[in-house]
């Protein structure tokens, strides 16, 4: 990928606490995660957002039965809904659908791949 | 109009294998082949579905093993993954291909074992299954198979007050119906407050909500429209619908309506010529009690909204006007993930030939299987029919 969005630059801002997104001028679409075309219409070159880093719980769950590499219980993942996009990523501090969450850092795995932390608003 | 037809069906028991994917495959092969009154010399082609036994087993390029072990060796073999969808898809380009005049008879059929005979406990496939979700995305957040259907029924739950009481009927129905099914991974029933007191996995999800880690095969024998009738006891295909969606659940633009469901559902009525009415009984992938809720109305079975009420009414009981998952389903049959689509057709052609038992339906003439893979961004729906 030479232009647009991609995973490497989308990861970096999340470090430093910024949410970005792609926007579709052909049909205003905009995802919350690096694509090299929209995936609602197919037009190439999402123009590269920055996401509001507030919004409310649009779905969400608590984690019970752990895979492999991930020692805790009971945390909670949940989708944010930014208004202009979603966002996947964790949930610290009890927060049901509705509820207004905030961006709060991020989490990293194994392999050093991050997604976004919420927490209550 | 038939674009091709089901002669022969078979399956292992699911349920716990010590045996090689192989041995595993034959048995099931077999059981096609001697139900269609064919051998091994006169299958074509093999369309061959295994989701993960490279990463559960460390066992790939399974299409010409299987098929060397099941005296088919020499033949063109193509295997499928597409997640829990893998043999559908699977199926799906068979009837194309068989459609088409390229084969006259293929066998298609899929195996998997999930259990800890592959070595891997419950932690470890858990990991091995959330392989299906988006590695960047999805899965740094901790995010595991029964969380990315919990994340769907939730939502669902909240716009529709579908509640936990009503997911636990699906089990409960499930069950049953697996209790009368021999080849089962659960033979016994169990009720709603046994559902409701189990352990959560993910909420809204308890132990009982959720598919076991199974192991089995399944296969069946599909043939051309033309030749159907030299067989004993063919089954038509009319329809195989086939969509996608967006991949991650954050970007689909609604993601508890399964909207790929709706589009493989509108695609496969529309070569039958039928609507959701003219459906006599349904298999869905119910890999948790929530997906079944959302199935049942992706396919226009009941209104939207209306899953989790016709689930605790009865309405999708064997008894009940839209019968649901005769079988057991998923959640009591079991779900060996690449078995588990041509699973779904050899209950198919059993009860519209009325050959299943004790858990026949009456009057079954026209059925739809659907089945879907991952966060249900694949989805397969076909619809099978009493051979006119
Ligand atoms: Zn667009």
């Amino acid at each position: 990928m030479s232009e647009g969005l991609t995973h490497a630059a989308w990861s970096d801002a999340l470090r430093e606490g910024v949410l970005l997104g792609g926007a579709c001028d052909d049909c205003g679409a905009t995802v919350g995660t690096p694509k090299a075309a929209c995936p609602h219409c197919g037009a190439r070159g999402l123009e590269p957002v920055e996401l509001p880093t507030a919004g409310t719980v649009y779905t969400e769950t608590t984690v019970e039965v752990p895979p492999e590499g991930i020692d805790e219980r009971g945390y909670q993942v949940a989708v944010v809904d930014l208004g202009v996009a979603r966002v996947l990523g964790r949930l610290d501090g009890a927060a049901e659908i509705g509820d207004a969450v905030a961006l709060a850092g991020h989490v990293e795995d194994e392999q050093g791949y991050v997604v976004p932390r919420f927490e209550p608003a | 109009m038939p674009r091709v037809a089901v002669v022969g069906a078979g399956m292992t028991e699911f349920g716990i294998h010590d045996v090689p994917l192989e041995e595993l495959f034959a048995e099931a092969a077999f059981g096609a082949l001697d139900d269609a009154g064919a051998e091994p010399a006169d299958v074509e082609a093999l369309y061959f579905g295994n989701a993960m036994s490279g990463q559960a087993e460390n066992a790939t390029h399974l299409g010409p093993k299987v098929a060397a072990h099941a005296g088919m060796a020499g033949i063109p073999v193509q295997r499928f993954e597409d997640a829990c969808a893998t043999s559908a898809n699977a199926f799906k380009n068979a009837v194309a291909a068989v459609e088409a005049g390229v084969h006259d008879a293929v066998l298609v059929g899929g195996v998997e074992r999930c259990t800890p005979e592959t070595g891997r406990d419950t932690a470890a496939m858990t990991r091995v299954f959330a392989s299906a979700s988006h590695r960047q995305y999805e899965q740094p957040a901790g995010l595991t198979f029964p969380g990315v259907f919990a994340l769907l029924t939730k939502r669902h739950m909240h716009e529709h007050g579908t509640t936990e009481e009503q997911l636990a009927h699906v089990a409960v129905k499930n069950h049953g119906n697996g209790a009368l099914n021999p080849r089962a991974h659960f033979g016994k029933e169990v009720t709603i407050e046994e559902v409701l007191d189990g352990p959560v996995v993910a909420d809204p999800f308890r132990l009982m909500d959720c598919c076991p880690f199974s192991d089995g095969a399944s296969a069946v024998v599909v043939v051309g429209d033309d030749v159907a009738d030299s067989y004993d006891a063919p089954v038509d295909v009319t329809g195989v619908g086939h969509a996608t969606d967006v991949v991650p659940i954050a970007d689909k633009k609604t993601p508890h309506v399964t909207q790929a469901a709706r589009d493989a559902a509108e695609e496969a009525y529309e070569q039958a010529g039928v609507s959701a009415d003219d459906i006599d009984f349904a298999e869905v992938h119910d890999c948790f009690t929530g997906a079944e809720v959302l199935a049942s109305e992706a396919l226009g079975l009941v209104a939207d909204g209306e899953g989790g009420p016709a689930a605790a009414a009865g309405r999708t009981a064997r008894d009940g006007d839209v019968p649901i998952n005769p079988s057991g389903g998923l959640k009591a049959k079991g779900h060996p993930i690449g078995a588990t689509g041509t699973a779904q057709v050899v209950e198919l052609t059993e009860q519209l030939r009325g050959e299943a038992g004790a858990r026949q339906l009456p009057d079954a003439d026209r059925a739809v299987a659907h089945n879907l893979g991952g966060d249900a961004a694949t989805t397969v729906v076909s619809v099978m029919e009493v051979r006119g």
